[in-house]
């Protein structure tokens, strides 16, 4: 009897190790792609079965690991719209109205694969519970499941390589195990001060069959911002801080 | 009072705004941009509306079907240089050589000493309010057209005063404050004011346990005040519950009484309720109540198209006019009743076709049963470039209110390029 307790316990206890280690991996892999406070220009390309494509810049600041904005660069028909994420609080705002509207994660503000979600990614490990899947040689493999409800893909699983614990792909799932779409990071660039990451995050969804949606980064830049860049008044000014 | 009002609420934001913040590159920017939308309608008119025949008084036997071609340029211009900017935005309607206008929607100044100060002077627009279709606590905001809320309008002389303020811990997440001063609307020789006729009007919001919240007064110099509040939360993860109210105090309420325009002076109170829902298949649900308090009764409806229909079977050009002056000062508003249904359901990319949005939309008047239908196809082909389909169809009795409008179903086809 004491035997299996023993064994119990040990087996609990390793299970409770392999989930701080895959949380801390998780972490190394949030700090490899960002600073935790940065500005960033990116661009979105969806390209269509047709090939015809369609390109739109952001501006993008965030802080901490809750407050993410995003102002519309290009093209001219979306400039000046923003979206603001505070937590698990989402806005929308739109230039001709002059007012922010409370918008969830998995809309789609500019058409594609890519939706509100994609593009305003806090970090994963704020958002997900990690465990280890079984890995390949060279990849260590992470099954990741959401905190709550409110995050927009209920499970990830995430391939990162041994070496440099840098991020290389991330499948997203529904609560029933249906594949939305794969995220394949390419491309390492270095954009200075020690960082460098992928620059180009390919995104295909077995939903939109055929299409293809880029986001290239195209600067990273670490910088602090008050907290009042992080506020629904502040959205019609985000473009004063570029 | 009000002076006092606007020193008390003005002063302050300044004398507590935070410590400096380089908010903005040095770096002097002027940008250009607009768009023009080239729009067609044919109008199926309602020929016996009392409405119609009010407006096509002087143009007898007309055909049922008109069409209205034109263009609208909206050209915008914004320069900043450090904590100082200056934006533009103007708006123009084209029918042709003897038929143009030019407005300008907006034009002012911002000096933003501190990131979380600002100060704003010029005419400007401002869109208070959660509600999508309808503001009942809209006090500054232009006149919303519910069949088309996400049109630029023009905005009103001000000049105003914002504060934000953050907070890292606690319930309390941001605080905003927001003052305006607007002078006199009401012009002598359309040039001066008098300046006891100046308003001022506030904005408080907060963001409190990730609900949105505003507070806002506003002081009329015309005896009315206005208190309102709206509030807005994500009840779930794909469900946002929003609502408004509003008491505007020795308000003035208008209607027609015995053929004789009746006011009546009150308090006031309209109020909203709403949701934006986003199902798993992505269709977007808007839906709206909305208590117009100011609004008519079933009753005074009737009375009111009576009215009408009077001046008409009079058929002097001096009654026609007297009757349109009035139609078009007290009675100009979209929504002429008191409770109204709004429901939009918009589906982005169906079976997987990009960039091509479908939506349909119904204002519901809830005293007459009558309503609008509308369909809306929105297709992006290219960057910077959007065509919009729309069809519009009223349903109602001839004395209803969407039955008597003077359109009975309308197509309309844009284009719009933006640069």
């Amino acid at each position: 009897m004491k035997t299996k307790m023993m064994f119990i316990l040990i087996f609990l206890f390793s299970i409770n190790l392999q989930a701080q280690d895959a949380s801390a991996l998780l972490k190394t892999v949030d700090e490899n792609l960002m600073p935790e406070s940065y500005e960033a220009y990116r661009k979105i390309i969806n390209e269509e079965p047709n090939g015809s494509k369609k390109e739109y810049t952001f501006y993008t600041v965030k802080k901490g690991k809750d407050k993410i904005a995003m102002l519309y660069v290009t093209p001219a028909s979306e400039k000046g719209r923003a979206t603001l994420r505070l937590g698990e609080n989402m806005w929308l705002y739109v230039p001709n109205i002059n007012k922010p509207v409370r918008i969830t994660s998995l809309q789609s503000i500019i058409g594609g694969v890519f939706n509100n979600a994609d593009l305003m990614q806090l970090e994963y490990a704020a958002e997900y519970n990690a465990s280890y899947a079984e890995g390949t040689e060279k990849e260590y493999i992470l099954d990741l499941k959401a905190k709550n409800k409110t995050v927009t893909y209920d499970k990830l699983k995430m391939w990162i390589t041994k070496d440099k614990k840098n991020l290389r792909k991330v499948e997203a799932y529904s609560a029933s195990n249906m594949l939305i779409k794969t995220l394949e990071f390419k491309e390492d660039k270095n954009y200075g001060n020690g960082l460098i990451r992928p620059s180009v995050i390919e995104t295909t969804s077995p939903l939109y069959k055929g299409y293809r949606s880029l986001m290239v980064y195209q600067k990273i830049k670490k910088r602090q911002f008050p907290d009042e860049v992080f506020t629904q008044s502040y959205m019609g000014r985000l473009g004063d801080l570029r | 009072m009000k002076f006092w009002l606007a020193y008390l609420l003005i002063v302050p934001l300044f004398a507590f705004s935070q410590e400096e913040f380089d908010s903005s590159t040095n770096e002097k920017k002027l940008e250009w941009s607009g768009n023009l939308d080239v729009k067609y309608s044919l109008l199926q008119m309602s020929q016996t509306s009392p409405a119609y025949q009010l407006q096509f008084y002087s143009s007898k036997n007309i055909s049922r079907y008109l069409s209205q071609y034109r263009i609208e340029p909206y050209l915008n211009a914004e320069y900043k240089s450090g904590s100082v900017g200056f934006f533009m935005k103007t708006h123009a309607t084209y029918f042709s050589d003897e038929e143009a206008t030019v407005d300008l929607f907006e034009a002012y100044a911002r000096y933003s000493p501190t990131l979380n100060t600002s100060l704003q002077l010029g005419k400007s627009v401002y869109n208070w309010g959660k509600g999508y279709a309808f503001n009942p606590v809209g006090y500054v905001n232009p006149l919303k057209d519910p069949e088309n809320p996400e049109l630029a309008q023009a905005g009103i002389l001000s000049a105003n005063v914002e504060y934000i303020k953050s907070f890292s811990s606690g319930s309390l997440q941001t605080f905003a404050a927001q003052a305006l001063i607007i002078p006199a609307i009401n012009t002598i020789n359309n040039r001066f004011g008098e300046a006891k006729y100046t308003d001022v009007a506030a904005k408080f919001y907060f963001l409190l346990l990730d609900t949105d919240i505003d507070l806002m007064i506003y002081q009329g110099s015309r005896s009315y005040k206005k208190y309102g509040f709206d509030v807005s939360r994500n009840i779930k993860e794909n469900l946002e519950f929003h609502t408004e109210f509003s008491l505007t105090r020795n308000a003035d309420r208008y209607s027609i009484d015995n053929g004789i325009l009746n006011r009546e002076r009150g308090d006031i109170y309209s109020y909203l309720f709403g949701i934006r829902y986003l199902s798993e298949w992505n269709t977007t649900v808007i839906a709206e109540y909305y208590r117009n308090g100011f609004g008519m009764s079933k009753n005074e409806f009737e009375s009111y198209q009576d009215y009408l229909l009077r001046s008409i079977a009079i058929g002097t050009p001096d009654a026609i006019q007297q009757t349109l002056g009035i139609s078009q000062t007290y009675f100009k508003s979209n929504t002429l009743m008191r409770d109204y249904l709004y429901v939009k359901l918009t589906q982005p990319e169906p079976f997987d076709w990009l960039y091509f949005t479908p939506s349909i939309y119904t204002i519901y008047n809830l005293q007459d049963n009558s309503f609008l239908l509308s369909a809306n196809f929105t297709y992006k082909p290219e960057t910077n470039l959007e065509f919009i389909l729309w069809h519009t169809y009223m349903f109602g009795k001839d004395d209803s209110e969407f039955g008597s409008r003077q359109i009975e179903q309308k197509v309309e086809l844009w284009m719009r390029a933006y640069f």
